[in-house]
């Protein structure tokens, strides 16, 4: 009896040993194996979709939830390899209309993979399927605008967003933002006006009253700088005065600068500036 | 009467083969879920833990009208009690129509309680839409009609075969709309016809799935509700006929 007990406690013990090296075994195996070859495997949404049994959201929410502990890993360099099958082909066709995942794997691949276009890509394709969230209008527009620096593009995303119910005000301060950082400073007037008249609080108001002080004089200065050249194209000297632009029809009227300050003119450089200074930092129109 | 003794049995059968312990899993997965998911996700929680309660109350009422269905009549013919039943002044569609009542009330029960528990999480959380009680009743009557196909399966066949002919009905159920997908892909117009004909004859399983558009506020509208309940029980009482055609015939000697 007692050497078979032995021989029980025996193999058991080998048992664990054997057990506890295959374990050691293919945690090797695995660590070197790539990390994102587990992603090779996971088929188009598409074909998920069938899969799924009618379960497609939840399939959709289980691919989310591993892509974000598998995305927040740092220790795997290549994660990114596979990063927009995952959300544009994988979650986004499992779940159209699951906006999560295109605003978060729209911030893993700008922030974190450096791939803003892909962003782009992605968010377009949730602005497609979801034709009533402002919030990814407004993701791809601050994305362009943060990010890309494109403006151009970035007032186009602001315009969809706006037109979206829901979108919050601060939308319109950003369009009429991007409309002066793409030198449209009329444009960026006329929409810095439309912030005013409706601003809801003194801090709105104050803002806008300031960018509207200062695009003033910036297209004031630029109508006047114009006219003044044309008038030297012209004549072939510089005007004796600002008002001789008006009386040429150059310009409807001479303007006053918004603290009710005529602006100056050089006659002997044609140069024409302003005294009132600039609420804001706009150093480049002075 | 007859039916409603035959139902009543049926649904204490159900319960002391502890089908309503499915119920405590439920109420674990889904305070677990709502805790759990606040670690692991980014965002979309109540998403999540919708899509999960919906799921779960799906598929449990779908395991639970499959692996109950199939055996109801096979036990009573293989434990011969069934002799007893059809000695008596019973037909033989009182008999299918009654274990069928019987086990629709058990998940009638079932779906009850999941829906309080799943409620109760959505309240505490303040996540709660009533909207998503439509897509709850479609899926009960989802179930209404699968229980129909497990009981015709069951009427004929052995527990196993019938489980898989109705997973396979199941199945098919949910994925009817690729035949018009082939449809179109098909060249021939007797394989075009014949892709239509299965698509209008087999059951559309999810005309009743409405799980996806409540979850993110889209509005499903009464008509499509009414709609899709009419046809999800027109479907389960002409199951229910053949099943009892079915059992009509059946010789147990």
């Amino acid at each position: 009896m007692r050497w078979r007990r032995a021989l029980v406690a025996a193999g058991l013990v080998v048992a664990v040993a054997s057990a506890s090296w295959s374990w050691g075994r293919m945690e090797t195996l695995r660590s070197a194996s790539p990390s994102g070859a587990q992603v090779l495997y996971l088929p188009s949404g598409k074909y998920l979709k069938i899969v799924s049994l009618g379960f497609p959201e939840v399939l959709a929410d289980l691919v989310y939830i591993w892509s974000i502990q598998f995305y927040s890993n740092y220790q795997q360099t290549d994660r990114f390899t596979f990063l927009e099958h995952i959300y544009g082909n994988v979650i986004s066709e499992l779940d159209p209309k699951y906006v999560d995942p295109y605003l978060i794997g729209a911030l893993i691949m700008s922030a974190e993979a450096h791939q803003d276009e892909m962003a782009l890509r992605l968010l377009d394709k949730g602005i497609a399927a979801n034709p009533s969230e402002w919030i990814l209008s407004f993701d791809a527009g601050f994305l362009c605008y943060d990010r890309l620096h494109d403006y151009t593009r970035a007032a186009l995303y602001f315009e969809k967003a706006l037109v979206i119910p829901g979108a919050p005000k601060a939308v319109k301060r950003l369009r009429a933002e991007m409309y002066n950082k793409m030198g449209d400073k009329r444009s960026s007037l006329g929409y810095w006006r439309e912030v005013l008249e409706g601003a809801d609080t003194d801090y709105i108001r104050s803002v806008s009253s300031e960018h509207v002080h200062d695009l003033t004089i910036e297209v004031d200065l630029e109508t006047l700088r114009h006219a003044v050249e044309a008038w030297r194209a012209e004549t072939g000297a510089n005007p004796a005065d600002l008002g001789a632009l008006a009386r040429r029809r150059l310009i409807d009227s001479v303007p006053v600068d918004p603290e009710g300050n005529a602006y100056l003119y050089d006659r002997s450089t044609g140069e024409v500036s302003c005294r009132s200074p600039f609420k804001l930092r706009r150093r480049s129109a002075r | 009467m007859k039916t409603l003794a035959i139902a009543t049995n049926t649904f204490r059968e159900a319960i002391r083969d502890r089908i309503l312990y499915l119920i405590l899993v439920f109420a674990i997965l889904m305070i677990g879920s709502s805790r759990i998911l606040s670690l692991l996700t980014v965002g979309a929680e109540e998403k999540i833990v919708k899509d999960i309660g919906l799921a779960s109350i799906s598929l449990f009422g779908v395991a639970t009208a499959i692996f109950v269905g199939v055996g109801l009549v096979f036990k009573e013919i293989e434990k011969r009690t069934v002799y007893t039943l059809v000695s008596k002044p019973i037909s033989r569609s009182q008999f299918i129509l009654g274990k069928y009542l019987g086990l629709v009330l058990v998940l009638a029960v079932n779906v009850a309680v999941m829906t309080a528990f799943f409620f109760g999480v959505l309240l505490a959380k303040g996540w709660m839409d009533l909207a998503i009680g439509r897509a709850i009743f479609l899926i009960f009557i989802e179930l209404m009609l699968v229980t129909a196909i497990a009981i015709l399966f069951s009427s004929f066949s052995t527990p196993i075969l019938s489980s898989l002919f109705t997973v396979t009905f199941y199945v098919i159920g949910h994925l009817s709309w690729g035949l018009l997908l082939l449809a179109d892909k098909l060249e021939g117009e007797f394989g075009r016809m014949v892709c239509r004909v299965l698509y209008r004859l087999l059951p559309n399983l999810d005309a009743m799935n409405v799980k996806g558009a409540v979850v993110h506020g889209i509005e499903v509208p009464l008509a499509q509700v009414c709609a899709a309940s009419v046809y999800g029980l027109s479907y389960t009482a002409i199951v229910l006929g053949l099943a009892a055609l079915v059992f009509r015939r059946r010789d147990f000697l």
